[in-house]
């Protein structure tokens, strides 16, 4: 049960893009539609998961002075086991998301997710957290993604809604994420605030 | 020289790290409340990712490339950044005590800067020499600065305007950065020589 | 746990056996699947741009000095034409790259945007606009020297996108120029 409510946590109470506002980088620079969106929060999902697991198993044995340095080497080594795996098998998506995928490293997020919850609890409860928190920010990625999509070319996932001529170019190109994603935490402060 | 030029006012106007790459935005947004500190940062951050970009220009070239290991260059690069932060921290505070004071603060905040990483990992994509690669370097970073510091004037004003509530803070400034956004895209398709 | 020198050195060392050891295994497994899922990205955009052949264009492939690849395509022995590998320098923002599929006449085949940095639903377009079936715009078939209209060629820019169009064209251009410099390798390869 517990575990149950650290996830939901992780997707709405500690939304990492919406309430947090961690990570800003990849939001605004892989939302140009909603697939790739969506393929960046998966991304950042399995780095999340696998760096909160291992960081949980560790933190015992790790002393405190060189906690932080640590860390970095844990995610830095599988946001690089990602990177391999991508090429390998998944070669377009990584060259669509490109420098995004080597930058996960120094995405706050999990180091902040590290630091804040992995090196304190169990690993069950870091998995669980990993999970939410993953989670919560692929929905976040995928729905900005969707809106910029959906006003900027008519479509959403490659499904033609309406005539990509009556799209507003703006906001597939940089100063849409700005504003969408800015209009976006807005809507998310008035509903949370009810 | 009209080379230099050219990479300088790319990297400065046409593709700017925060308005065209989206990196560096944590502190885009974090640090630019105050003229002051969004100036101090800056300087720091033209400091770092100079250093930064050459010495791992040096770790790619004369490292990893002979060696046939860059598939660790995510790794090797975010380490070497680490270290080289902590390290200019400790000489500045020894031989600049003064300079420390202006930008000491705002070096730890720079480890996990996206921007100085992602020039460290766009230099070696775009296999630019090291002369090359440190101007570009700098160039980035004064796009970063000026980015900054004109999106912190712009936020002292916004400060004294009445904002719907649940814009206050960070959704109204995203909103000017986007307008700023708009701005900066006429500079694309601009070229020298 | 306490930070004494032993505990911290041990720690760190540890660590970084640990994680080279898992990356190295990575490594080695990933490496082949890695050069043949480029491999791969490369021979569908080669049998993609050109018609059928049977041979294996980046086995003999041509690298000139300044960047451009020729892949050389044969059917039954007999030269069916070539695909380049090429750039240009004067997109909207910067360089893309494109690979152009020609004929023995020097015609174009098809073509395919490699890479590309161009401003999405402008520039962008040129990934489709200039092999849209119909249209004065469709250059497949046609031969060299392309020029936009604009610039008294006869070949439709895309709208809006005058400059990604006009630097597509030279890359083109350059395409059949670099196959012509050549010519005398390509006909060593066929013999």
């Amino acid at each position: 049960m517990k575990a149950l409510g650290i996830i939901f946590d992780g997707i709405v109470k500690r939304n990492p893009t919406f309430v947090l506002i961690l990570g800003m980088c990849p939001t605004l620079g892989t939302t140009s539609s909603a697939m790739t969106g969506m393929s960046m929060g998966l991304a950042t999902l399995f780095v999340l998961i696998c760096s909160n697991v291992a960081i949980s198993l560790i933190k015992n044995i790790v002393p405190d002075k060189v906690r932080i340095p640590v860390f970095i080497v844990v995610i830095a080594s599988f946001v690089t086991m990602l990177q391999m795996v991508m090429q390998a098998y998944l070669p377009s998506l990584y060259a669509t998301l490109g420098i995004f995928i080597p930058l996960i490293v120094v995405n706050c997020i999990l180091l902040g997710r590290a630091e804040a919850f992995a090196s304190k609890n169990g690993v069950l409860l870091s998995l669980c957290d990993g999970v939410g928190v993953g989670i919560g920010f692929t929905i976040a990625l995928t729905i900005l993604g969707a809106v910029r999509e959906i006003l900027g070319t008519g479509a959403v996932f490659g499904y033609q809604l309406y005539s990509a001529d009556f799209g507003a170019l703006i906001f597939v190109l940089a100063p849409g994420a700005f504003i969408v994603l800015g209009l976006l935490i807005a809507l998310f402060n008035r509903l949370y605030a009810r | 020289m009209l080379e230099y030029l050219s990479i300088i006012f790319s990297a400065i106007l046409v593709n700017n790290i925060v308005f065209a790459q989206f990196l560096g935005i944590c502190p885009f947004i974090g640090v630019s409340k105050n003229l002051e500190s969004a100036f101090g940062m800056s300087m720091a951050v033209t400091f770092v990712m100079a250093v930064a970009t050459a010495v791992t220009w040096l770790l790619q070239h004369y490292v990893l490339l002979p060696l046939g290991l860059v598939y660790i260059q995510t790794i090797a690069f975010i380490l070497v950044i680490a270290v080289l932060v902590q390290m200019l921290e400790i000489i500045m505070k020894k031989i600049s005590p003064a300079l420390y004071a202006a930008l000491g603060v705002f070096l730890p905040l720079i480890t996990t800067n996206c921007a100085v990483l992602g020039v460290a990992i766009i230099v070696a994509q775009k296999d630019f020499g090291l002369m090359h690669s440190v101007v570009y370097a700098v160039a980035t970073a004064i796009g970063f600065g000026l980015a900054l510091t004109l999106f912190a004037a712009i936020r002292t004003q916004l400060a004294l305007s009445d904002v719907p509530r649940s814009m206050r803070g960070v959704p109204i400034a995203l909103i000017v950065a986007g307008i700023l956004a708009m701005a900066f895209m006429g500079f694309t398709g601009i070229t020298i020589a | 746990m306490k930070s004494t020198m032993a505990t911290m050195t041990v720690s760190l060392c540890g660590l970084s056996l640990l994680i080279g050891a898992a990356l190295a295994g990575v490594d080695s497994l990933t490496r082949e699947p890695i050069a043949k899922a480029r491999e791969n990205m490369r021979n569908e955009a080669i049998a993609e741009v050109l018609p059928d052949f049977d041979n294996a264009p980046s086995a003999q492939a041509i690298y000139t000095e300044d960047g451009q690849t020729i892949f050389p395509a044969f059917l039954s022995g007999r030269n069916v034409g070539a695909a380049v590998e090429t750039y240009s320098d004067n997109g909207f923002s910067g360089r893309f790259t494109v690979l152009v599929g020609l004929d023995t006449l020097g015609c174009v085949t098809g073509y395919k945007v490699l890479s590309h940095t161009e401003t999405p639903g402008l520039g962008e377009r040129m990934c489709t606009w200039f092999s849209e079936a119909g249209t004065t715009h469709d250059i497949r078939g046609k031969n060299a020297p392309f020029g936009v209209r604009a610039d008294g060629g006869d070949i439709d820019a895309i709208t809006g996108a005058t400059i990604s169009s006009r630097a597509f064209l030279e890359a083109v251009n350059r395409a059949v120029e670099t196959v012509a410099n050549h010519i005398d390798e390509l006909n060593e390869i066929s013999q």
